[in-house]
């Protein structure tokens, strides 16, 4: 296999080392605290704002092409190139009737200044459009639809569940500032369009880029499927399964394929359930909290004194634990859950992807097999005229009929060879040698159809046959040439590109982890900051209560309030 | 770090005022002082303390191990400046029994008082293992320190055979023997309500209702807390876990997110840690203080009792006065139509239609009735004194009870917010501990 770095198309520093496999890339961690900021860029990682902004940008952004786009398409792209931190929001879900029979949610997603507006199935075509137009990146995930869980808890009123919107429109407007940050994606004008709230979107699906997509992206260019200047050749390309084994498999993909599985594991497992569950226990405990809070009010009304308001200040506190775990629970189901849901999609999306490289790969391979077939045959053909040319010659002037079908036989059983098999010379029929069957793969149906013909014609002239399958074979080879150089250039564009896309999903991934971790210990500590305050208040109201007059008339200096249990008896004196 | 060793029988020890607070005490000076109490309530039925007197309960001793006559035995001390001790720092140990021992005693000699209850002996709610666990002698140390809150009973001194620790003195109006035994006994009525209810009391039963469905709600509540922080406990164990696992996939940050994961780990062992020493500690307390309340309702029941006695003790006496009366008025000729009722007309002309002797009779029924009305009056009069004693040191018990619960709350409320502020300060510090560390993370998008 050729190498595949030197054309990858994200390269736009030249210092940047080529990763060894996206598992394995190594991110530097060591440095200073305070790496160089550029001071005009405001970061959502270094502040602690409470809405987090996924994709994380991180410390330095660059700029995003290091030379500034100036051919932009249309007014979205030029916002969203304009160089600064754009981001698109997603500022409201209004249900409507706009269109259709029953009631939806629309989404108003704002761009600069532009305003559009979609539904949750246009979210879906709009990203199923992008899988197939740019087959060799990652298209980052949109919110599943309905879980079967979902509709068991709120049979048939999920739809409405304004939590489940509300976590829609969170992750759909995650979904669109990621395609805002993709190098590649971000210059999609079918994006544009989307995010442009003047244009039909039924109109878009059904027009070009969109409407050009072949039925199967197998049988059409890895870097642009629409490609109508397309090869013809690219239709004799095989349509191999996923599954096929490869008989020269690239370690550095085989490498990604099982990092990808194991990763897929452990969020989709683990991660993501022990987080639902703390999840849903701090809302239990919240509700704990709240019922306790009551309870202690009413039971401070029928105290008095000094008891009844140190009881009325420890149901106050709380009250203050049961909002701030209200709280907790919410940031911890946004800034935490939500993305590990996220990453176990994306975890699907690179399988689907590293699928599509091991079948373009399969297809080169399969490719390189069928030709290697027909140039055998092609041999044979062109040996076996060799041969006929060369007895024609030897034997001078005899009729060209009959001509012995094989150079080893008699020439009195030839005779009699020949009046009993009028069309006695036929080619070597490719098919049944058994050497050659495994070169047939099931995929090959215009080479089966081709070889039929070749059967077919079996007319009375042999030789005719003959030289008519050797120009048949020498079209098919320089098809399957055409072919098996498309299929080279596919596999290595798909190849780079997927590589570089991994390894800036990587780079991502570690930049939205960094940011999922700060954010928990950050609505951790402010929820304990909070807590720690009330209970300090209901401490003090708590000291306010009187002694018991039974105590050792102790000296003057008062026991510290430590955390060691006490018995009713302080140091106070009593007199 | 916390560790289980808490559990260990042989470790327990209490942070209770003993060891420390004994080294600290100066002996006051001069016997029996009184001191009076600078509270701005103080009435009439304000208790007054004679000194002080603190108990407490440790060094949980197996005897006679391995036989079958095994038992515990505590060591219970008291330091003290009350006259009716010998020694300022009086000490012995006690079993279980004599505890109860004790109880019986003070219930039976002060009936007005409320005698905080001892814990059961086989306490399966809150007992972790056998009947040596740490939380069973905490909770017999708090019913012993209780007892001492109770200024009548630790002010007078009686009797107690070998030991000397605490002596009782009996105190209060003995209940009479005899007749008014007898027909209380008869009278004695579960259902019967008082005739004349005393609003006080009323309220004070009020208060004590609420004041324990106020204490039973909390504990329900309190204890869902607790289960839902052990929840909470072992997920935060799983999470990091799973932290963990993530950064062994990912080599680049497998620091950093290691470092996490111990974060989680440890804010995971602090709530554990939170629940052992300090929710479970305040859980019992305040079941102790429910069983204390509910001893304080079953003095106040008594006192009811005690006023149906007597106002039932007075209805006998009128019936039985109203009789002789009638026969009086019979015999001195006015005949039976001084609105005795259609009754005892009945029962007149029965006697006549038999034929009793009238006026002979008659005389010797009513110097009966007299005999007995006379008999009627000294019980009616002592159960009036004994009722209306037992009304006042109800009241005066009230305070004290109230001072005891205000302490007591003070002392569990104190204890439960100090732990949930030392928590807290702690999670919070490892919190910001960790956010610099994941800062460092290189970033490079």
């Amino acid at each position: 296999m050729e190498a595949f770095d030197d054309e990858n198309p994200f390269d736009t520093e030249s210092d940047r080392i080529p990763s060894e496999t996206s598992s394995t890339s190594k991110v530097d961690i060591s440095e200073p605290p305070s790496p160089p900021f550029n001071p005009s860029r405001q970061l959502s990682s270094e502040i602690t704002s409470p809405e987090r902004t996924f994709p994380s940008q991180g410390p330095p952004r660059q700029p995003q092409r290091s030379n500034f786009k100036s051919d932009f398409c249309c007014a979205r792209d030029r916002i969203l190139h304009s160089g600064d931190d754009v981001e698109i929001l997603i500022t409201d879900a209004q249900k409507t009737n706009l269109g259709a029979t029953t009631p939806y949610i629309t989404y108003v997603i704002q761009t600069g200044n532009t305003e559009s507006r979609h539904r949750y199935s246009e979210f879906e075509s709009l990203r199923s459009s992008l899988v197939k137009l740019y087959p060799t990146l990652i298209i980052p995930p949109i919110p599943s639809k309905q879980t079967l869980g979902d509709y068991a808890v709120k049979q048939g009123k999920a739809k409405e569940d304004a939590t489940m919107i509300a976590r829609r429109k969170r992750m759909l407007q995650t979904f669109l500032n990621r395609l805002a940050r993709h190098p590649i994606l971000s210059n999609e004008h079918v994006f544009h369009r989307f995010l442009d709230g003047e244009v039909s979107w039924h109109e878009v699906l059904n027009s070009p880029p969109i409407s050009l997509l072949p039925k199967n992206i197998l049988k059409a260019p890895s870097h642009d499927p629409t490609d109508q200047e397309a090869s013809p050749a690219y239709t004799a390309l095989p349509n191999p399964s996923a599954a096929h084994p490869l008989r020269n498999p690239d370690q550095r993909f085989l490498d990604s394929e099982a990092f990808t599985n194991k990763f897929a594991v452990h969020l989709s497992g683990p991660m993501e359930k022990v987080t639902r569950r703390t999840v849903k226990r701090w809302s239990e405990y919240a509700q704990d909290h709240a019922e306790l809070g009551a309870a202690l009010n009413g039971f401070s009304l029928n105290e008095t004194g000094s008891l009844s308001g140190a009881i009325e200040k420890t149901g106050q506190a709380v009250d203050a634990t049961y909002m701030s775990t209200t709280k907790l629970a919410q940031e911890l189901e946004q800034n935490w859950a939500e993305p590990i849901n996220e990453y176990a999609q994306f975890s699907s999306i690179i399988k689907k992807l590293l699928a599509y490289r091991h079948q373009k790969h399969v297809q080169y391979e399969m490719t390189q097999d069928a030709l290697e077939a027909k140039r055998e045959q092609l041999e044979e053909l062109e040996k076996s005229e060799h041969e006929a040319r060369r007895l024609e010659a030897a034997l001078g002037g005899r009729s060209a009929v009959s001509l012995p079908s094989s150079p080893d036989q008699e020439p009195t059983e030839e005779e009699s060879n020949i009046q009993t098999h009028s069309a006695s010379y036929v080619p070597p029929h490719p098919g049944p040698n058994p050497a050659r069957r495994n070169a047939r793969a099931p995929g090959m149906g215009f080479l089966n159809a081709l070889s039929y013909t070749l059967h077919g014609m079996m007319d009375v002239d042999p030789e005719t046959a003959r030289r008519n399958g050797i120009s048949k074979t020498k079209e098919t080879i320089s098809q399957l040439e055409d072919a098996l150089h498309l299929a080279a250039q596919d596999l290595k564009y798909s190849s780079s590109t997927i590589q570089a896309d991994l390894d800036r999903f990587q780079r991502q991934k570690v930049a939205d982890i960094r940011e999922m971790a700060i954010s928990m210990a950050q609505s951790h500590r402010d929820w304990c900051k909070k807590n720690l305050e009330a209970w300090e208040e209901a401490k003090r109201e708590v000291d306010m209560i009187p002694d018991h007059p039974n105590k050792l008339p102790s000296p003057s200096a008062p026991q510290p309030s430590t955390s060691t249990r006490r018995d009713s008896t302080t140091t106070l004196n009593g007199r | 770090m916390l560790n289980d060793d808490e559990d260990v029988f042989d470790s327990v020890t209490w942070e209770s005022p003993t060891a420390p607070v004994y080294a600290d005490h100066t002996p006051s000076t001069g016997p029996g002082y009184r001191q009076s109490i600078d509270s701005n309530e103080s009435g009439p039925h304000d208790p007054k303390w004679e000194g002080h007197l603190i108990t407490a309960v440790t060094d949980p001793q197996k005897e006679l191990a391995e036989t079958k006559d095994a038992y515990v035995s505590y060591l219970v001390s008291a330091k003290t400046n009350l006259p009716m001790f010998s020694t300022s720092n009086p000490s012995a140990r006690r079993r279980f029994q004599d505890f109860v021992f004790l109880r019986e005693h003070l219930v039976k000699d002060f009936p007005a008082c409320v005698v905080p209850p001892l814990p059961g002996k086989h306490r399966l709610e809150y007992l972790t293992g056998d009947r040596f666990s740490p939380e069973f002698m905490e909770r017999r140390r708090l019913e012993y320190v209780h007892t001492s809150l109770e200024p009548p009973l630790s002010n007078n001194v009686t009797g107690n055979a070998g030991a000397g620790l605490l002596r009782v003195l009996r105190m209060g109006p003995e209940p009479s023997p005899g007749i008014v035994d007898n027909i209380t006994d008869t009278l004695l009525n579960a259902f019967s309500r008082v005739r004349k209810p005393d609003e006080r009391f009323l309220d004070m039963r009020e208060g004590v209702d609420k004041f324990e469905d106020g204490l039973v709600l909390s504990e329900r509540l309190w204890t869902r807390v607790r289960n839902r922080t052990t929840d909470l406990t072992a997920d935060y164990h799983d999470m990091a876990v799973a932290v963990q696992g993530l950064g062994f996939l990912e080599s680049g940050i497998t620091d950093p997110l290691n470092h996490f994961s111990n974060t989680l780990l440890e804010f995971s062992a602090l709530l554990r840690h939170t629940t052992q020493t300090t929710t479970d500690p305040f859980l019992i307390q305040l079941h102790s203080l429910l069983t204390y309340s509910h001893a304080n309702r079953a003095v106040l029941k008594l006192r009811d009792q005690k006023q149906l006695d007597f106002e039932e003790l007075s209805d006998y006496l009128s019936g039985v006065s109203a009789e002789r009366d009638r026969l009086a008025a019979i015999i001195n000729g006015h005949a039976g139509s001084s609105g005795l009722g259609l009754g005892s007309y009945l029962k007149d002309r029965v006697d006549a239609i038999r034929g009793a002797d009238d006026d002979r009779s008659r005389v010797e029924k009513m110097k009966k009735l007299d005999v007995k009305i006379k008999e009627l009056q000294d019980a009616v009069t002592t159960a009036h004194e004994t009722s209306d004693a037992f009304s006042d040191e109800t009241l005066r018990e009230q305070h004290v009870f109230q001072r005891a619960k205000e302490a007591e709350m003070k002392e569990m409320l104190g204890n439960f917010a100090d732990g949930q502020i030392e928590f807290y300060k702690a999670a919070m510090e490892e919190w910001d501990r960790i956010i610099p560390v994941i800062q460092r993370i290189h970033v490079d998008v």
